[in-house]
């Protein structure tokens, strides 16, 4: 049967109902994820000087030919550059010597790449005046003083444009690659200790050290991190520690259960590591024949290392944050499950079992002193019975 | 007074270094554990002498398991299995040190070379030799090398349980060394064990017409 036309104009207007809702369903649900998807890139949240400037230098193979055949990269990778803890200060913070109205018309004059390196990294101790205080003292800067143009300066360690948080060891170790293998020379479990100490702990002597405790997932294998904007640890450190005196034994242990949920198998545990206390001392790294080579600096008990404790996670950004514990959690007895992965042999020691080798000992010296007492006073009342003409005591004791 | 040869030669030289063995390692440990209270020698020195005479002690003890495990001299170490006749024994025995060694009673325990301890050093020496030395060794090497052994480490529940049963452990021992020295000399003269044990083998053993008894090791 044939349609008349105004069943078929109705069929068609309800088609193009349908049509449009199903649209401008799709359209709500899939543009937020459109949205999302298209997440800024870090670059694009930087001014818009520095994006000028980025206009030229954020191209691949930008570059200054300096003669000879020797070339300067002027690229600069603006994603990481706006991801760096120097993100937010902008280019001209530290290229305040660049004058717009000349530049790059009258380039300057460079005489070679390390030499640029050099002269750029004095600019930063325009914020970092401390740090470059203590790198002043360091083997680093005397052997840069002296003349040698490879010594390191701040941006060697650093990075450039792309400082972010790093551990000492991954920074050492770029340079001074052989260190793994001189340590194992002389130093007893030298892996577990270039794990685990801070290379400026022993390097940069004059310093102060301490033990961090850090939040390790033993399950997938790394340090736990933070989530962004949700400062959750530091909450629950100032939960378990009502008193605001630093977490003691019994508060680290309720710490770590209500992170791990209460689980008999923690997921997440705590690493010890001796750090600096002030991360700008270890600036003043001094030359390997000053390093502390003595083992009784950390494997003793009331050693300087293990008098401040502080429990820490990494914040989203790969920094430590921290939150302060008593130095007494490091040789409590009721730590061996909450520090299970820390102990310094002679340093941490449980004052428990000191006083249980003590006992022991006085015990093992009481055997034979008890014992020769013991003889003492039963020969004489064998002797008193004799004498008395008493018939010695029928022996029940050894008989076969 | 008859002559028993009981420690047979693999025993006494695993018994003497075992013996030098334990004494240096309870002197380095206490070194290493006790820097500051105690400088007979540096950290580093006593962690090295540790290390390698532990590894002494350990291939020490597989002397004295290969042994018993390939003699039938494992008997010794055979358990008394009825606990009523082991801790009659038991009671005889602290009787006997506690009041009749003083009016020269005869041991209640018989020596000879398959039952050459009485009931209670049979009981400490299982547990000595089965438990504590075997945990001692283990925990010890897992500390030599942390990182290398870090899957055993966790299994035992970290570097910090590992260490507090090696250090309980070695408490023990210096408690079980005074016991142990001066138990030896309480045979049937003072040097009497001493001599069998570290040199002739040979226990005096009283003959059974006379005091119906033995001395023990």
């Amino acid at each position: 049967m044939a349609s008349s036309p105004k069943a078929s104009t109705t069929i068609k207007a309800v088609f193009h109902r349908d049509f449009v809702i199903a649209a401008f369903a799709a359209f709500l649900v899939l543009f937020p994820a459109k949205f999302m998807a298209a997440e800024a890139a870090p670059a694009d949240k930087l001014s818009d000087g520095d994006k000028t400037c980025l206009g030229c230098h954020g191209t691949a193979g930008f570059q200054k030919d300096l003669g000879g055949g020797k070339l300067l990269s002027l690229q600069v990778a603006g994603d990481r550059f706006a991801k760096s803890v120097h993100g937010m200060n902008g280019c001209a913070s530290c290229h305040a010597d660049i004058d717009l109205k000349t530049h790059p018309q009258n380039p300057k004059a460079i005489a070679s790449a390390r030499e640029f390196s050099i002269t750029m990294a004095k600019v930063c101790s325009g914020c970092h005046a401390e740090e470059q205080k203590q790198y002043d003292t360091s083997v680093h800067a005397k052997l840069l003083a002296g003349g040698n143009q490879s010594a390191p300066v701040c941006t060697d360690c650093h990075g450039v444009h792309d400082v972010t948080p790093r551990t000492a060891y991954e920074t050492c170790v770029g340079c001074h690659s052989a260190a793994m293998d001189a340590h194992k020379k002389w130093l007893p479990n030298a892996g577990l200790h270039l794990e685990v100490v801070s290379c400026a702990a022993c390097h940069a002597p004059a310093a102060q050290r301490m033990v961090d405790l850090r939040l390790y997932d033993r399950v997938n294998k790394k340090w736990v991190a933070e989530a962004a904007g949700r400062p959750e640890f530091e909450n629950m450190a100032r939960a378990a520690d009502p008193g605001g005196h630093g977490l003691d034994a019994i508060e680290l242990r309720r710490l770590m259960a209500q992170i791990n949920h209460g689980d008999a198998k923690p997921h997440t545990i705590l690493r010890g590591r001796i750090e600096l206390r002030n991360a700008v001392e270890a600036h003043q790294l001094a030359g390997k024949d000053k390093a502390i080579k003595d083992c009784a600096s950390c494997h003793r008990q009331g050693a300087e290392p293990f008098q401040n404790v502080t429990v820490s996670i990494l914040s989203a950004d790969g920094a430590p944050l921290r939150y302060k514990a008593q130095k007494e959690v490091l040789g409590s007895a009721l730590s061996v499950d909450s520090l299970r992965e820390f102990y310094a042999v002679g340093g941490t020691r449980s004052t428990l079992l000191d006083m249980l080798l003590v006992l022991a000992v006085l015990a093992g010296l009481a055997v034979p002193i008890g014992h020769q007492i013991l003889k003492r006073i039963v020969k004489k009342q064998l002797a008193r019975d004799a004498q008395a003409g008493a018939p010695a005591k029928p022996d029940d004791h050894g008989g076969t | 007074m008859e002559k028993i040869y009981v420690h047979p030669l693999p025993v006494r030289i695993w018994h003497m270094i075992n013996a030098a063995g334990f004494v240096a390692m309870l002197v380095t440990g206490t070194q290493i554990r006790y820097v500051g209270l105690i400088d007979m020698m540096s950290f580093r020195t006593a962690v090295t002498v540790h290390n390698w005479i532990g590894f002494v002690l350990i291939g020490n003890y597989f002397i004295w398991l290969l042994f018993y495990l390939f003699t039938d001299k494992i008997k010794v170490y055979h358990p008394e299995l009825s606990p009523t006749k082991h801790f009659q024994a038991s009671f005889r025995q602290l009787q006997y040190y506690g009041y009749g060694i003083f009016k020269g009673s005869p041991n209640p325990h018989h020596v000879s070379a398959y039952d050459k301890f009485n009931p209670m050093q049979s009981m400490m020496y299982q547990v000595v030799m089965f438990l504590l030395v075997p945990l001692l060794a283990v925990t010890g090497l897992l500390m030599w090398d942390v990182q290398g052994f870090y899957g055993a480490v966790e299994f035992f529940g970290g570097v910090r349980v590992v260490d507090t049963v090696h250090v309980l452990i070695y408490i023990f021992f210096a408690f079980f060394i005074f016991f142990h020295v001066y138990m030896g000399s309480l045979g049937h003269t003072p040097t009497a064990h001493y001599k069998a044990m570290f040199v002739t083998g040979y226990e005096g053993v009283e003959e059974a017409d006379t005091a119906g008894g033995a001395t023990r090791q």
